[in-house]
């Protein structure tokens, strides 16, 4: 896997996102940086709240505002500085170069139109069609994610589809122009688990069809080594570590990467009494710790974790943000 | 098919909330409220005197036997002859109800529609200036008296004090011009009071819409603002909006309009309402609450059919 691959497709560089509330300022993402290239697919892992759906908005300009914005940094794709355009601009860009898909298939449909109205709608915005020519692209579309008698149930409203189903939907409507690059946020999560994988298959399948870049936004560590080739660990707005899948799952570095992989239930030889976890909380954002963000909850924090807080350090392929990384294998 | 069968089901079940809303209301006005007795007797009546006429006006009868013969007249909607002026009930409400729908339906639909708009107007910039500045008027508007209002706007209108372009009051229709004129006054007083509130809880129910994880779908998608709105979410809020129009028309149509028309001298149901419960004219009295029972159950089976045009997941079964 080698490093240099030309352009990146997608290039985040010192994003931070703050939301205004009444406490306070509060900095959701703080000065992220990665690239994304084009046709792989990269997750970004995290608990919740630690800035992951923010990052994906935050590619679409979706961050909500007021009371968000993005604070500073820059995001280019394919060379274009998205950062900074206008709502217009940007509109040409949602849902035609870059797509999002959300986690709630149930309520992320408008429930008072019909499938085939939503889809369609995509496609002559995007693409210039007629109706009649969306309508057989939509159908098109929806045959390609398994939806048997597309030509029906283009008809039917979101309510009558299963979960699976209009998770299925959204991937369709999403695909349907032809994306260079696709934000799936928590696409599985809320479904049940002989679905979840037929989705995040269909997905990958796709992938490789439209020869498109999926940013897989989960806090399932599982979902991310069978999908992506490499992956960000988020905790508390900043990147903790990066890296391609296996170094990152055989051998963590950074403690909390390394808690995360402990804490997935496995079958093993002795039951556990209880499954290892990551003791203590997340801190609260509006009143972050003067140091490492995660020192609190860390084993290996000292007091030079407290007094200031690790920068990203490079390792071949990988970085971390740690003082005293773990060296062995997990 | 399935809407008749809902239609009838919907009908039958709505005929204890008639009964209810007239067993109340008329115990409430034989108990309670003025009647007819000493109107038509001179000065220190004897005993026999009142007894007589209390006999001639059915006062006398038991309450069961009372209540029995309203409900007989309810089915035949027949409530017999004004005690008042001797015209016959339902050639009264013929007459009156057509000026009072003329009257108010213009601003009705004004105060709802400005209402609705306004309300998206204050939602798309919410916490912005535009949103303060139409909520403020809107708590204004909802905070002056309707009775100020109504004679501010005589003042305003209609008087030399003012602007003298309309006529004070009455209601005297030969051309549409002269309905214009007579009904312009009465349409921004009933505008300025409805706003205040249709505003605030359009915005409300907008706002509310807006923050549905299917708004964010869509500007993931890229649709522009104006379709966003005007159609994404106005047609999420319209449960709502038709549940809060609906049901105010029974009460627009008979009662709403009550003291627009005593201030403007319309002679439509409300102001002959308004006289009937002076007066004691209990036949009036009694046809017109029994009608509003009847249009607020006809109303709650229209909203149910709306709904199911405006939302595939309502079913009708």
């Amino acid at each position: 896997m080698s490093v240099s691959r030309g352009t990146p497709l997608l290039r985040v560089r010192d994003l931070a996102v703050e939301f205004a509330t009444p406490q306070g300022t509060v900095r959701a993402v703080d000065g992220i940086s990665f690239d994304v290239h084009e046709n792989e697919t990269v997750g970004i892992v995290g608990e919740s709240g630690c800035g992951k759906t923010v990052t994906g908005l935050a590619i679409l300009g979706l961050i909500p505002s007021p009371p968000g914005r993005i604070a500073a940094g820059s995001i280019q794709f394919a060379g274009r500085e998205l950062v900074g355009l206008d709502e217009e601009a940007l509109r040409a860009v949602r849902g035609s170069d870059i797509s999002m898909i959300f986690q709630e298939p149930m309520t992320a449909l408008n429930p008072v139109f019909t499938v085939g109205s939503q889809m369609t709608d995509v496609l002559k915005r995007h693409k210039g069609l007629t109706a009649e020519q969306a309508r057989r692209e939509a159908i098109d579309m929806l045959g390609k994610v398994g939806i048997p008698a597309a030509a029906r149930r283009i008809d039917e409203y979101p309510h009558q589809l299963s979960g699976g189903m209009r998770q299925r939907v959204m991937i369709a409507m999403a695909l349907s122009c032809g994306p260079k690059l696709l934000v799936a946020d928590e696409p599985s999560t809320a479904l049940d688990v002989t679905t979840q994988a037929q989705v995040l298959e269909l997905i990958n399948a796709l992938q490789d069809e439209f020869g498109m870049a999926v940013i897989l936004i989960t806090h399932d560590l599982g979902v991310v080594a069978e999908t992506c080739r490499r992956a960000i660990v988020m905790y508390c707005g900043k990147i903790v570590e990066k890296a391609p899948i296996e170094p990152l799952f055989d051998r963590p570095r950074h403690p909390y990467t390394h808690g995360l992989l402990d804490s997935i239930p496995r079958i093993r030889a002795d039951k556990l009494d209880r499954l290892p976890t990551i003791e203590g909380r997340v801190p609260d954002l509006l009143h972050l710790p003067s140091g490492c963000r995660f020192a609190d909850r860390c084993a290996r924090a000292t007091n030079e974790c407290r007094a200031a807080e690790p920068d990203l350090r490079r390792d071949g392929d990988a970085a971390f943000a740690c003082f005293h990384p773990w060296e062995g294998a997990a | 098919m399935e809407l008749l069968q809902y239609s009838i089901r919907k009908i039958i079940a709505g005929i204890p909330l008639i009964i209810g809303v007239t067993l109340i209301s008329f115990l409430l006005m034989v108990y309670f409220g003025p009647d007819k007795t000493f109107d038509l007797l001179g000065k220190n009546p004897t005993a026999e005197e009142i007894a007589e006429v209390r006999e001639q006006l059915g006062y006398n009868k038991p309450f069961v036997v009372r209540y029995a013969e309203y409900l007989r007249e309810l089915v035949t909607f027949d409530f017999g002859r004004s005690e008042s002026t001797g015209e016959p009930v339902t050639g009264l409400l013929a007459r009156t109800i057509p000026v009072s729908a003329a009257l108010s339906l213009p601003g009705f639909i004004l105060g709802n529609l400005l209402g609705v708009l306004l309300g998206l107007l204050a939602a798309f910039y919410r916490g912005g200036a535009p949103d303060k500045f139409i909520m403020a008027s809107a708590a204004v508007g909802m905070s002056i008296s309707f009775l100020i209002v109504i004679i501010a706007f005589q003042i305003i209108f209609s008087s030399s004090f003012g602007l003298n372009l309309f006529p004070v009051r009455g209601w005297s229709m030969d051309t549409f011009g002269d309905y214009v004129r007579y009904v312009t006054v009465p349409t921004l007083a009933m505008v300025f009071v409805a706003l205040g509130y249709n505003t605030r809880f359009y915005r409300s129910v907008i706002v509310e819409e807006m923050n549905r994880d299917h708004v964010r779908t869509a500007r993931a998608f890229g649709v522009p603002p104006a379709q966003l709105y005007y159609k994404l979410i106005l047609k999420n809020a319209l449960i709502p909006i038709i549940t809060r129009i609906m049901f105010s028309i029974p009460f627009v149509i008979i009662s709403g309009s009550l003291l627009i028309e005593q201030y403007f001298g319309i002679p439509g149901v409300g102001k002959a309402t308004y006289d009937a419960i002076t007066t004691g004219d209990q036949p009036v009295l009694k046809a017109v609450v029994a009608l509003t029972a009847i249009l607020l159950v006809a109303a709650q089976l229209l909203t149910d059919i709306l709904y199911r045009a405006v939302d595939p997941r309502v079913s009708l079964r």
